[in-house]
């Protein structure tokens, strides 16, 4: 297998990687980096500007990994090479989330941890993950319980919370195009996780995380808002359940740092042989 | 715009289930509805749809439309008119300089660099491996140039 890192997790969350690599080790699944690869293209700017140019360098992607299967944990990334996988008939692209909970199991996920993680966390799929249904048919494009699963799985509580569906309000390039729109989204969806008193923030993407992430520090200079809830990748999450050292995550290189989360994370509770 | 895009937009019956179903019609000026009978009567979206700029591209609308016009990709359609006519808005405009040059949306600085070694992770994106840099540059500028000129 090969991983797809694209921009974000190459160049801004090396974490993720970090912990991809943990897990699959960890499970026996031989995987290497898809050297040389760019920018997926991120799909909806991309798209916005030029079709062509999204498809080129998207079957570039997929053309280095040599009919290797290629591992994503973006679901932008994803949604590219996914679509253009099923449009050209070319590639074999998962999503860590998909394939951990399909191909993995929920079962074996749980057998393979070695602390559980009593966490209450709000889980966020992100939209890009599960629709459009044209493409994304392996799951409910209304009520995914992938993530819910998973979160489970490593002995934490997925606590439900109003607009659990919405965007985070970083996608189709709001974020750096419409700023203000992109705050007032992540502003409706904050003030909602932060009524259920979750301990952290739970994605399978990075650019959600940057988005809920960074976006909190922004709110906190612009709207004087703090939410002060730590965002991570379930990933990174699963990484720490399996015996990685919560450093290695990179989580605290994350805007919104918690004592009290990397102190639950290092403490966790120990699963009897 | 394409054809075939255009073709399903004369199948909506105006029942208003895209804009119930768009978060970002509540926060801004964003009226899905409005964007497809004004893209459907003049075949271009009007001047000043900067609106078209606050769509999350979040597919909630193209899921649920009764009667499968793809909106959210229509919606995609019409930036591509409205960027050629009027440039990207905010920051979007450095997002393409950076993919042009650096092959990457989001470029690793040192910085960034540092983190992963510290990791112990290699660094292999094409914006750091020179022939592949070249190679993807060298694609997304033909494509820019198709595009601005
Ligand atoms: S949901 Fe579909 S049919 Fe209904 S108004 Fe919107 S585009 Fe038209
Ligand atoms: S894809 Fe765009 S227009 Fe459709 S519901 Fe989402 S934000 Fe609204």
């Amino acid at each position: 297998m090969k991983f797809f890192p694209g921009c974000m997790i190459h160049n801004r969350y090396p974490g993720i990687e970090k912990s991809l690599y943990y897990v699959f080790e960890n499970l026996g699944i031989s995987i290497s980096p898809l050297n040389g690869s760019s920018c997926c293209p991120a799909p909806s700017i991309t798209k916005s500007v030029s079709h062509d140019l999204w498809l080129e360098v998207g079957k570039r992607n997929i053309e280095l990994a040599d009919n290797d299967t290629i591992m994503t944990a973006c679901n932008g990334c994803f949604t590219t090479l996914f679509e253009i996988a099923e449009k050209t008939g070319r590639g074999d692209v998962r999503h860590v989330a998909e394939f951990l909970y399909f191909d993995v199991g929920i079962d074996r996920i749980r057998r393979s941890i070695t602390k559980r993680l009593p966490l209450r966390l709000a889980v966020h799929y992100g939209c890009h993950f599960f629709r459009p249904g044209e493409y994304k048919k392996f799951t409910s494009q209304e009520r995914p319980n992938i993530l819910d699963e998973l979160v489970e799985a490593i002995g934490s509580q997925s606590v439900d919370y109003r607009y659990k569906m919405m965007c985070c309000g970083g996608g189709g390039g709001v974020r750096a195009g419409a700023t203000e729109v992109s705050q007032d989204l992540l502003e409706i969806k904050l003030d909602a996780i932060s009524d259920e008193d979750a301990d952290a923030i739970v994605v399978i993407c990075p650019l959600c995380l940057n988005q809920f992430d960074n976006g909190q520090k922004e709110l906190e200079n612009s709207r004087n808002k703090s939410y002060g809830v730590p965002v991570v990748h379930y990933i990174q999450l699963l990484a720490v359940a399996m015996g990685m050292e919560p450093e290695l995550t990179g989580i605290q290189w994350h805007s919104i740092s918690s004592t009290d989360l990397i102190e639950k994370l290092v403490k966790g509770e120990m699963v009897e042989e | 715009m394409d054809a075939e895009l255009s073709k399903t937009l004369t199948r909506c019956m105006q029942c208003g289930t895209c804009i119930g179903s768009c978060f970002s019609g509540r926060v801004t000026a964003l009226n899905t509805r409005k964007i497809l009978m004004e893209y459907m009567a003049k075949g271009t979206p009007i001047e000043d749809h900067d609106a078209l700029w606050f769509c999350v591209t979040c597919y909630a609308c193209q899921e649920r439309c009764p009667r499968g016009i793809p909106i959210t990709d229509i919606i995609l359609e019409a930036r591509k008119d409205l960027a050629r006519r009027k440039g990207l808005p905010g920051r979007l405009k450095n997002a393409f300089s950076y993919l042009e040059k650096h092959t990457a949306y989001v470029p690793g600085k040192e910085k960034n660099v540092e983190m992963r070694r510290e990791l112990d992770l290699p660094v292999y994106h094409s914006q750091f491996d020179e022939k592949a840099r070249k190679e993807v540059s060298e694609i997304v500028s033909r494509h820019l140039k198709e595009v601005i000129g």
